[in-house]
C-alpha cells in the first residue's frame, strides 16, 4: 500500500516556481532519499508533504485518505478533524532539530505523547527512556537541550518524533547543520532505524548514505523530479544533470 | 552643632513620621501590587488583538496602545476619576479615587506590557510553533506549553524596567488625593517646612524597587537553567 501520494503538485512562492509538477509516492517500509541542488525544492517539497506549507495544485494521499486535491482550478483540503487524523501518520526531523529548550530532555520526548495523545505518565516515560537508549542517550534524559551537542540534540529529536510512533519519518537535511564527526552519529542512528522498517523519506546532501540506505533515490533539479530509481540506477546515470550534480561521487559511488 | 548631631537629628526626625509614612507606603503598595496583577494578563489579551488576523480588532488595539502611551499617565487618571461626573453626570464617591487610580494604572501599564509581550511573541523561532504543530498540539497548547514559557524569559529584562517604572509612577496617585507615601510627604514635609519628609520617601521607594530589582534577578537567574 502507498502510505503517501503526491501527485502534481505545484507550489509558487511570490513570482517563483519551486515545484513545477512533481509526483510521487511512497510505499510502506519504503526509504526514499531525495537529493539535488540547494534551491532545488526538495525542502519545500518536505514542507508541502508534511503540510507545513501548503500547496498551489496538485493532490495528496496518505494512506489512501485524500488530504488535498484541486478542484475547479482550486486546491481544497480536507476538513480539520481529518486532516488531523492524517497529521498523526507523519513526523518530522528538522534540519535544525527546534527542540524545545525550556523542556529536559526525556520531555521534549514524552510531553506530546502525554498531553496530545493522552497516554499515561508513567507509560510515556517507559517508552522515552526506551528511545533514549536506542539513541544512545539514556544518560541524557535530564539533560536541557543547551547542555547537548548538535548531534545529540538531533538524536532527541529523532526519538521525539518516533515517541509518536508515525507512520512515515521524514527527515530535512538532518545532517545539515553537523560537523562531519557528528553527521556520523546521527547517521548511524538513521539506519538503525531502517533495520526496524520504518518508512522513511530522506532529504539529503549525504550522498554515501542515501546510496547505502535508500530503496529509491528521487533526484530533483529546479522544481522537478529529473531521475528518480534505485541507487544504482541513479549514481550510475547517464543523465547530463544528475552527472553534473553528482560530479566525483557518481564516480566513486556508482560503480 | 557638628556633623553627627545633625544626621542624628534627621535620623530622629524620621523615626518620628515613620508611622505616617509607613501607612502611606501600604496604599503605594496596594497600587503597584494591583496593577501588576491585573495589567499583566490584561496585556496579554491586548497583544493578541495588536497581532489579531482581524484588521479592525488590530486597529482598536493600535490605537489603543497609541493612546495610552502617548498621553500622560497624570492625564488618565484625571479622566478615569473625573471623567464619570463630567460624561455621564455620575457623582462619585470619596472611595472611588483609590478605584480610579487602579484602573487608571492597569489600563496605562497593560498597554505597556502588552508591546512587550509582543516583541516577546514575535522573536520567538518559526521552527518552535511548526515542530509544535508536527507533533500535534493544538493551537491553545502550542501557546502555553511551548511558546508562552519561552516568552517569559525573554521579556523578563523589559518587564523588569516597567514594573520599577510602577513603584515611582504611584506617587502620581497624588495627583487625585490619593493618599499614599509622596501625598504624606508632601504635607509633611509643607507642615513642618523641611525636607527631610521628602528624603525618608525617597529611601522607600529606593528600597521598595531595590527588593522589586532583587526578585525579579532572582526570576532571571530560576529560568537561565536553557538558553
Amino acid at each position: 500500500m502507498c502510505l503517501l501520494e503526491m501527485n502534481h503538485i505545484q507550489k509558487k512562492f511570490e513570482n517563483l516556481q519551486v515545484l513545477k509538477d512533481i509526483s510521487l509516492s511512497v510505499k510502506e517500509g519504503e526509504i526514499v532519499s531525495i537529493i539535488g541542488p540547494s534551491g532545488s525544492g526538495k525542502s519545500t517539497l518536505l514542507r508541502c508533504a508534511t503540510m507545513l506549507e501548503t500547496i498551489d495544485s496538485g493532490e495528496m494521499i496518505y494512506l489512501g485518505e485524500k488530504a488535498a486535491w484541486t478542484e475547479n482550478q482550486k486546491t481544497v483540503y480536507a476538513k480539520k478533524d481529518q486532516l488531523k487524523e492524517i497529521r498523526k501518520s507523519f513526523g518530522l526531523v528538522f534540519q535544525s532539530f527546534n527542540l524545545f529548550p525550556h523542556f529536559s530532555v526525556i520531555k521534549n520526548i514524552t510531553d506530546a505523547p502525554i498531553h496530545v495523545q493522552g497516554k499515561s505518565k508513567e507509560e510515556a516515560y517507559r517508552e522515552g527512556m526506551e528511545l533514549l537508549k536506542k539513541m544512545g542517550l539514556e544518560d541524557k534524559a535530564d539533560a536541557y537541550p543547551c547542555q547537548l551537542s548538535g548531534g545529540q540534540c538531533q538524536r532527541v529529536a529523532i526519538a521525539r518524533a518516533l515517541a509518536l510512533n508515525p507512520k512515515i519519518l521524514f527527515f530535512d537535511e538532518p545532517t545539515s547543520a553537523l560537523d562531519p564527526e557528528l553527521t556520523g552519529e546521527v547517521l548511524k542512528v538513521i539506519r538503525s532505524l531502517a533495520d526496524l522498517d520504518i518508512t522513511m523519506v530522506i532529504v539529503t546532501h549525504e550522498m554515501a548514505f542515501a546510496r547505502d540506505i535508500s530503496d529509491r533515490v528521487i533526484f530533483m533539479a529546479d522544481g522537478v523530479i529529473v531521475e528518480e530509481g534505485t541507487p544504482e540506477e541513479v549514481f550510475s546515470s547517464t543523465n547530463e544533470r544528475t552527472q553534473a550534480f553528482l560530479g566525483r561521487y557518481g564516480e566513486m559511488l556508482g560503480r | 552643632m557638628d556633623f553627627i548631631q545633625w544626621i542624628v537629628n534627621i535620623g530622629v526626625q524620621i523615626m518620628e513620621m515613620l508611622p505616617q509614612l509607613l501607612a502611606g507606603m501600604a496604599v503605594s503598595v496596594q497600587i503597584f501590587a494591583v496593577t501588576v496583577v491585573f495589567s499583566l494578563p490584561l496585556g496579554l489579551i491586548i497583544s493578541f488583538g495588536r497581532m489579531a488576523k482581524n484588521p479592525v480588532v488590530r486597529g482598536i488595539t493600535k490605537a489603543y496602545i497609541s493612546i495610552m502611551r502617548g498621553t500622560p499617565l497624570m492625564l488618565q487618571l484625571f479622566i478615569v476619576y473625573f471623567g464619570p461626573y463630567y460624561l455621564f453626570g455620575i457623582r462619585v464617591t470619596n472611595d472611588y479615587r483609590l478605584w480610579a487610580v487602579f484602573i487608571g494604572f492597569v489600563i496605562n501599564y497593560a498597554a505597556y506590557f502588552a508591546e512587550i509581550y509582543r516583541s516577546g511573541i514575535q522573536s520567538m523561532p518559526a521552527g518552535q510553533y511548526e515542530a509544535a504543530r508536527l507533533l500535534g498540539y493544538n493551537r491553545v497548547q502550542t501557546f502555553f506549553r511551548i511558546i508562552f514559557p519561552q516568552v517569559v524569559k525573554r521579556i523578563l529584562p523589559p518587564v523588569t524596567n516597567e514594573v520599577i517604572t510602577l513603584v515611582k509612577d504611584t506617587s502620581l496617585a497624588f495627583t487625585i488625593s490619593v493618599v499614599e507615601m509622596f501625598t504624606i510627604a508632601k504635607q509633611l514635609a509643607s507642615a513642618q517646612a523641611t525636607m527631610v519628609p521628602f528624603v525618608a520617601a525617597g529611601i522607600f521607594y529606593y528600597i521598595f524597587n531595590f527588593l522589586v530589582a532583587v526578585v525579579m534577578e532572582w526570576a532571571e537567574k530560576k529560568l537561565s537553567y536553557y538558553q
